[in-house]
């Protein structure tokens, strides 16, 4: 049971990963005529050089982290959701509708409310798929892939329509949130709220996973559902909880980016967060608290593409380059450590 | 006589001191096999003791690690079975490789090398390829999908498919273990003409009535190294077993006398979805007393999977009931089992049906226990678990490692530690010495008939006639789905139990 929590065997892996990424980040660096040490130590400043870097990388991690849970939680019966982006949306949707209905109550009774509604949001944009993959067997991939069409779009119906502000003119947004609605961030920074509740969630489904008869009973169910049947455990239950728990922490994803970062609903919440938080689920080995780690990395990586594209001059679509560098990266040298592995016996 | 006409022959095949390791385990060890055109040659041995591994030596699936294969006197070096196929040494397996969703034509044509490029162009071809089919199973129609036929055909199909490639050696990695007798029969006469004709077959087996019915020659194996060889005709059964095992054997096991007639089990007019079981079952009434041993007999894919499934609650009923002393066992409308904690149940194929591959040992031997555990903490199941690995040597002896490293009998050792540890009421037992050697097999017979005289109601799935026959109070025959006739031990003979696993005689019964 430790050996869920850290896997010696993983390490191996990460470490040659690391380095075959930095050489094929570099070799990018060179194609696009940037000088690539410089640029790769640039990144590295450009994420943690000082508190405020740090904090635009903390910024980021927070939505990955929640968004990555949200793939990690129903990963654990062996479910592939691709939803962490429409939760996340929907989430953003059920949190503001709160703030919008009661803009003038006292933040003690909003802010928790708020959240709540967001993950509420979020759990019912799981829930869909989990009863579908329960009840019907419906493939949740493609259910999770085309609700998160759907969650965005409603985003834009609300802004475009009945929930966007008069006053911003052609701009569709909703009115700011009132003060009592917003995460403020730590210490003067825009680091929020979000990523203690990211880090808190990790830990805790780490710990359930790893030692509770739930973590035991999804596991039975992941390798052999016949034989969760025969001991009295349901597939289907499962699969509706652990869609709906996920849910919830990508509408947590969502609400929180909301009343944290944006101060409104808007469409662009998300720059591709679910599907980060997918690829880091993955790079995570479907561990909550590896993903903790993993998350800070690639927020990291993210926010250091945003200063590289204003500071160094490198093309916009650098870092999301460099992502899908990573895990391709990630995927090739996973493939060649598990045939390594099948070689060794 | 084939001791005598071989020793002027020269050998197809002669194996000269083959070696081949897995990690730790030596599964052929200095291995030496001569093998004769025009006879045939009984492999025996337990599981594990390497025969397959040296079959697939020869077939080229993989190479051993010292020593040497001669074909017609020159060393051969395969690099895949493609190599073997070329001199021609054929194999047909026990996990069969036909496409299911073509048929029988299409089969026989993607695995010949004369088969054109393009269908239009089969028509020419057509009929060689049919012609081993033909003699085989003059019946069977080719254009049948290979998934309606019934593992008997499916596995003459298989032998077609080897034969069209015009072999001078086949390999038979134990053919009869899914045949009915009558079809055992055929396969013997049949296995026999093939030697008439010249060409060398291997048969594997750990059935002793394979050999007594075709073989020429024996060569028995026990742990990787080739133990006993000669001429069938010249070994006694039990020699043959005391080779196998290692030692002389004797059953311990004893059938248990039946002490009550009360009925614990009662099966009444069951019948099971068609939907749910490519065989169902079709109103079918069954009882079985306290301490008494019901075993069941029938061809595979007659109904047995969903008879055993329907009794644990694991398959919705579409009609009858299933109850144990009044209490019913059906199926509930959530899909899952009444909570009945009083059913032992070992499935078929238990790597598919009864272990989490992916989770240790020990986690394995307490899923039963499982949903009493608290939420968190409770035992590591580390005491409970070391207990029965030692009880039911289950090897290697280790609870950590996980079940995916265990080969398939300990596997099944495991399951059968499992469902047996507690004190049932009922157990339902499908084919539980299947693939376990002698002493294994025989020391879960007697765990079952240890259950049974405590009054636990025992219900055995088995493919061994023989083992049915000996210790069954009664036997259940299945065919199509139906109960053809349930049969008193008194009464039961082979013959007539093999007649009605095949459907040739059916007999009214009051069960």
């Amino acid at each position: 049971m430790r050996r869920d929590l850290v896997d010696p065997i993983r390490f191996a892996p990460i470490l040659v990963m690391a380095i075959v990424f930095l050489l094929v980040a570099m070799a990018f660096f060179v194609s696009i005529g940037k000088p690539p040490v410089r640029t790769l130590l640039d990144m590295v400043l450009f994420a943690a050089g000082d508190a405020y870097s740090l904090s635009e990388t903390l910024v980021k991690t927070a939505p990955i982290l929640l968004c990555a849970l949200a793939t990690i939680v129903p990963a654990r019966l062996g479910l592939v959701s691709v939803g962490a982006e429409g939760q996340l949306f929907v989430g953003a949707i059920f949190g503001t509708a709160v703030v919008l209905a009661f803009p003038n109550t006292p933040a003690a009774i909003l802010l928790p409310s708020m959240l709540l509604a967001g993950m509420i949001g979020g759990a019912l944009w799981g829930f869909i798929p989990g009863i579908l993959r329960g009840r019907l067997d419906a493939n949740e991939t493609i259910v999770t892939l085309l609700l998160n069409y759907v969650g965005v779009l409603l985003v834009n119906a609300l802004v475009f329509g009945p929930w966007k502000d008069p006053r911003n003119l052609g701009w569709p947004a909703t009115v700011s949130f009132p003060l009592a609605a917003t995460l403020s961030g730590f210490f003067g920074t825009r680091a929020h709220l979000g990523l203690v509740f990211g880090i808190l969630a990790a830990i805790g489904f780490g710990v359930l996973f790893a030692i509770s008869r739930w973590g035991r009973e999804l596991a039975v169910l992941k390798g052999n559902a016949k034989v969760g049947q025969m001991i009295g455990l349901s597939f289907g239950r499962q699969a509706m909880l652990v869609m709906s728990l996920g849910g919830a922490l990508g509408g947590l994803a969502g609400i929180c980016e909301v009343a944290a970062i944006q101060g409104r609903l808007q469409p662009g919440i998300s720059v591709g967060y679910g599907l980060t938080g997918f690829l880091v689920a993955w790079l995570s080995g479907h561990n909550p608290v590896v993903a903790i780690v993993v998350s800070v990395l690639i927020g990291g990586l993210i926010a250091a593409g945003d200063s590289l594209q204003l500071y160094a001059k490198v093309p916009a679509a650098s870092a999301i380059i460099l992502q899908g560098l990573l895990f391709a990266t990630a995927l090739a040298v996973g493939g060649l450590a598990q045939r390594w592995k099948a070689a060794r016996g | 006589m084939a001791i005598a006409a071989s020793a002027d022959k020269q050998p197809l095949i002669v194996m000269r001191g083959v070696c081949k390791r897995f990690g730790m385990v030596m599964a052929n060890d200095a291995v030496d096999l001569d093998v004769f055109p025009g006879e045939v040659l009984a492999l025996l041995g337990e599981n594990g003791a390497g025969k397959s591994t040296l079959m697939r030596l020869l077939y080229g699936l993989y190479p051993p690690d010292t020593g040497r294969i001669e074909i017609d006197g020159r060393q051969v070096i395969f690099g895949s079975p493609r190599d073997a196929m070329a001199v021609g040494i054929g194999m047909v397996f026990q996990q069969f490789s036909l496409l299911p969703n073509l048929s029988v034509l299409e089969n026989l044509l993607a695995a010949s090398p004369r088969a054109p490029w393009w269908q239009g162009r089969r028509r020419p071809v057509m009929n060689d390829i049919l012609v081993w089919l033909n003699r085989l199973a003059p019946k069977l129609d080719a254009r049948r999908r290979v998934s309606d036929l019934a593992v008997g055909e499916r596995q003459v199909v298989e032998l077609a498919k080897v034969l069209n490639l015009d072999p001078r050696l086949v390999i038979l990695d134990e053919p009869t273990s899914v045949l009915t007798p009558d079809e055992t029969a055929r396969l013997h006469g049949f296995v026999r003409h093939l030697a008439a004709e010249g060409k060398a077959v291997i048969f594997i087996t750990h059935k002793i009535a394979d050999v007594t019915s075709c073989a020429d020659r024996v060569a028995v194996m026990r742990r990787g190294r080739l133990v006993e060889q000669g001429a069938a005709t010249a070994k006694s059964s039990d020699d043959i077993v005391s080779a196998m095992v290692g030692r002389t054997v004797t059953s311990r096991a004893t059938p248990v006398r039946l002490r009550s007639q009360v009925p614990r089990l009662q099966i009444i007019g069951l019948s099971t979805a068609a939907g749910h079981s490519n065989s169902p079952i079709r109103g079918l009434t069954l009882s079985v007393g306290g301490g008494e041993i019901v075993g069941v007999a029938g061809v595979v894919g007659n109904g047995q999977t969903a008879l055993a499934e329907a009794i644990a609650g694991l398959m919705p009923l579409a009609a009858g009931e299933v109850t144990l002393d009044g209490v019913s066992l059906a199926c509930l409308d959530s899909g899952l089992p009444p909570a009945i904690s009083t059913i032992a149940y070992i499935p078929e194929r238990p790597i598919d049906n009864a272990v989490v591959a992916d989770l240790d040992v020990a986690a394995n031997l307490e899923l039963r226990r499982l949903r009493q555990r608290p939420f968190l903490g409770g035992s590591t199941g580390m005491d409970l678990a070391a207990r029965l690995i030692a009880k039911y040597d289950v090897r290697p002896n280790n609870p950590r490692l996980a079940a995916s490293s265990l080969s398939g009998g300990n596997l099944q050792k495991l399951v059968i530690a499992r469902e047996l540890s507690g004190a049932p009421d009922l157990l339902v037992a499908c084919y539980p010495t299947m693939g376990l050697d002698l002493i294994a097999a025989d020391s879960v017979r007697q765990r079952m008939f240890d259950h049974a005289a405590r009054g636990c109601a025992v219900l055995w799935m088995s493919e061994d006639l023989d083992d049915l026959l000996q210790y069954a109070h009664r036997i259940a025959v299945l065919f199509d789905g139906r109960l053809v006739a349930v049969v008193p031990r008194e009464q039961a003979s082979r013959d007539r139990i093999g007649r009605l696993m095949a459907g040739i005689e059916r007999q009214d019964h009051a069960a």
